[in-house]
């Protein structure tokens, strides 16, 4: 019964948070390359991922609203948002702190710009890209809960539901799967970066 | 006019008091963060066997989205300005407790060796040494401290903290534009101020304790 | 003493007398103990066997603090505190030990001054604001703050570029008359070591193959290491192509056997030579030394009465058979005659200094 009741908004929550994560990626990985390329955009990147950082969540949820309304998607561009900088910065400070020295040796074997991220630049920022991705899933996990204010349903509707009926056991009944969700992700995501380890760093041309 | 409509809704939502409660808020939530923060990486620092656990109990909270850290916290001491502060500290302590004990620990040997060679006490090398050579650490972690606090200050506003968190929630509730555009685009400056601020004086202190 | 780290044995039963006021040499590959002796000296880490004393006082009863605040550190980082101006920096034990301001800045000034840093352009500096060379001395500034009799140095130049390296070495061998403190002195580099040591231990895993003066150490290298190291066949193949005259200082005054003590010391002092000929009525040759003259200026009248017979030498001998002749002899110099009149001195000690 409970558990019925529970596993619709934990569904609805991960699904949310997951496809926004996804979305992050997607977009967060090409920017940060792009950004490689084009002193401008690295300029516009970099600076709006550090001031975004500085935005207080609930100041980013809310502005959402009267930008594209409420509901699962203007959800989902909020949590974007906010899992987005932590992925194109740290992708863009690990392709970007290769040694100059390995990169022009890699053009001196003939190797192609495309050549040169595949092999070289992309490898080398794998660590940095994971810890990006492993704060951003646990941003998005955070970020899913607030979104039940903007109608995105899920853990948070619980919560809220629960906080204005001052119903405790309902608002830990969001509260409670979140952080078992959060404490799950990071020690998934710890488990293989150990495993990753051995790899990290290394570039595929040695 | 614009102008007229921000002045509306700043008057009508008295942001004014919002901002000096939502400062006021932040302030002591940072000045407890600093000095417990502080004083737990001074005592990892003391007790090294301690660190593992200790991070990683922070580690664990870290994690916790931070709406579900303020339910925890209602069976505790309820809802308000203290839950949300007792967040804030919480989620600030590993980045000041962890830049602290990094900076402690990182003096370079060199630095000590000639420290202990000088006869300098293991007390005046901690005091007069590490601690100064630490700030420039110390001042990153406060500076993430910063946008914890800040954003969870904001938070606060849904669970009865006040601050600018409140006309947000209110501004949400009734799908009110103008109320969300003052509101967010301020406490989004503020925020973006602080962090400025903060960036600033931790580069200054690089500057000036940083080595070579 | 003996200190072991775990296996290792990094210093391994050696003993060592070190004279009050020399420069004594640590030199040798690396791992071979040098920085691991230093550092037991000053207590900053205790031998597993043996002792160490100061002035017969065996410095386990010395409380540590006191000890090292009693004996100079300098090391190759140098280690002057980021965030502390030049002023701070030195002044730093004397602000401890409760100076006034008016006492640590004069202090400080007179430092400065010493290792060749204007004090007024360098006092309110920070570290990083200097070069290597200009931080290397204030470091060794720092060191001499509290006046210690004692100064270990491991490695202080060994950071910098050949030049500068050689500039703070002469530099240094003035500072060291001016201070009179008893230095051990750690170096990888067999040419400082000549240049500084008075004596140089020569160290090996852990222990002293070979102690003694530069010239000990040329003339009868214990081993083939010692040899290696210090060059000897290498000088041995250049010396066997000299002769005498190649090396020999030449005779640039000759002091008449009836000069008063008193003025023949005058002109050595004046003339800057430590060794002069001198002839008798006669026309006979010998040889007067500064010292010996200073020793006896109150029991003679004349310089004659205070010569030595010298070790007569020809321009055109090879220079190794006639120092092997001089050290069978146990001369400490040689007269270089030609036709009959004295062309010059050869003075081993100074010789080997030139030669390296
Ligand atoms: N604190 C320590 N712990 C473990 N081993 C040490 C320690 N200090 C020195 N050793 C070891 O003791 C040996 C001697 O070291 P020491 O530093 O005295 O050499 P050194 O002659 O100063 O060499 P270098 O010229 O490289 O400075 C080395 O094998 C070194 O690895
Ligand atoms: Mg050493």
């Amino acid at each position: 019964m409970v558990s019925d009741l529970l596993l619709t908004p934990i569904i609805q929550h991960i699904v949310l948070a997951y496809t926004a994560l996804l979305v992050s990626i997607a977009l967060g990985i090409p920017l940060a390359i792009l950004a490689l390329y084009s002193r401008n955009l690295q300029t516009f990147v970099m600076t709006s991922a550090n001031l975004m950082q500085a935005v207080p969540t609930l100041a980013v949820v809310a502005i959402v609203v009267p930008l594209i309304g409420i509901g699962f998607w203007p959800a989902i561009v909020a949590i974007i948002l906010r899992a987005l900088l932590p992925i194109i910065r740290n992708t863009w400070i690990g392709l970007s702190s290769v040694d100059p020295a390995i990169i022009a040796s890699a053009e001196g074997l003939g190797l192609s710009e495309w050549e040169i991220i595949r092999y070289v630049r992309l490898p080398n920022a794998y660590p940095a890209i994971f810890a990006g991705v492993k704060f951003a899933a646990i941003l998005a996990n955070s970020v899913a809960i607030l979104t039940a204010m903007i109608g995105s349903g899920g853990l948070g509707s619980l919560v809220f539901e629960g906080l204005a009926g001052v119903n405790m056991m309902k608002m830990l009944s969001g509260a409670l799967p979140a952080i078992g969700i959060a404490l799950f992700l990071d020690a998934s995501f710890s488990w293989m970066e150990r495993r990753m380890v051995p790899r990290s760093g290394q570039s595929e041309l040695e | 006019m614009v102008l007229d409509e921000i002045a509306a809704v700043w008057i009508n939502y008295n942001l004014t008091e919002r901002t000096i409660e939502h400062l006021w808020i932040f302030s002591i939530a940072l000045i407890a963060a600093i000095i417990v923060g502080v004083l737990i990486g001074l005592l990892i620092y003391r007790r090294r066997r301690y660190a593992p656990p200790v991070f990683s109990s922070l580690n664990a909270i870290e994690t916790f989205p931070d709406i579900a850290l303020l339910v925890l916290l209602i069976p505790l001491v309820g809802i308000g300005t203290v839950p949300t502060i007792i967040a804030c500290v919480l989620y600030s302590i590993l980045p000041i407790a962890r830049n602290t004990y990094t900076g402690l620990i990182s003096v370079s040997p060199e630095l000590l060796e000639v420290g202990r060679a000088m006869g300098l006490s293991e007390r005046f090398i901690l005091l007069k040494v590490r601690f100064p050579l630490a700030f420039p650490m110390i001042a990153g972690g406060i500076r993430i401290a910063i946008v914890f606090t800040m954003g969870i200050v904001t938070l606060g506003g849904i669970f009865g903290a006040g601050g600018l968190g409140a006309p947000l929630q209110t501004g949400i509730n009734l799908i009110r534009p103008d109320i969300i555009f003052v509101a967010g685009i301020w406490v989004g400056i503020l925020a973006v101020i602080l962090d400025g601020i903060a960036g600033g004086i931790e580069a200054s202190l690089k500057r000036r304790f940083g080595s070579w | 003493m003996t200190k072991r780290f775990g296996e290792t044995v990094a210093v391994d039963r050696i003993s060592l007398d070190i004279i009050g006021g020399e420069l004594l040499i640590l030199i040798g590959g690396s791992g071979s103990g040098k920085t691991t002796t230093l550092r037991m000296i000053n207590r900053l880490i205790e031998p597993d066997e043996g002792t160490i004393a100061i002035n017969g006082i065996d410095i386990r009863t010395i409380d540590g603090i006191v000890l090292r605040k009693n004996i100079g550190y300098v090391i190759q980082q140098i280690g002057l505190f980021p965030h502390m101006t030049i002023r701070e920096n030195i002044g730093l034990l004397p602000t401890i030990e409760g100076w006034s301001r008016e006492e640590i800045d004069s202090r400080v000034t007179e430092l400065l001054t010493l290792v060749h840093l204007p004090p007024d352009q360098f006092m309110d500096r920070y570290p990083k604001e200097l070069s290597g060379g200009q931080q290397q001395r204030v470091g060794l500034a720092r060191a001499l703050v509290m006046n210690p009799p004692l100064l270990l140095m491991d490695e202080p130049f060994g950071a910098l570029d050949p030049l500068l390296r050689r500039q703070l070495q002469d530099e240094f061998i003035g500072i060291k008359e001016d201070i009179g403190k008893t230095i051990v002195f750690v170096t990888h580099d067999i040419n400082e070591a000549f240049r500084l040591g008075d004596r140089i231990a020569i160290m090996h895993e852990g222990g002293i193959v070979q102690l003694g003066t530069p010239r000990d150490l040329i003339l009868n290298p214990a081993d083939k290491m010692v040899s290696d190291l210090v060059g000897s066949d290498r000088l041995f193949e250049h010396i066997a192509s000299l002769t005498v005259s190649d090396m020999m200082v030449p005779a640039s005054s000759i002091i008449s056997g009836e000069m008063p003590v008193q003025s023949a010391i005058e002109v050595m002092v004046q003339s800057g030579s430590t060794v002069a000929v001198v002839r008798d009525r006669a026309a006979s040759f010998f040889v007067a030394q500064l010292p010996t003259l200073l020793q006896r200026r109150d029991e003679v009248k004349t310089v004659l009465e205070a010569t030595d017979p010298p070790f007569f030498l020809s321009m055109d001998a090879s220079l190794l058979s006639a120092l092997e002749e001089m050290k069978a002899a146990s001369a400490s110099f040689g007269l270089v005659m030609e036709d009959g009149e004295p062309a010059g001195l050869l003075l081993p000690d100074d010789l080997i200094s030139r030669l390296v």
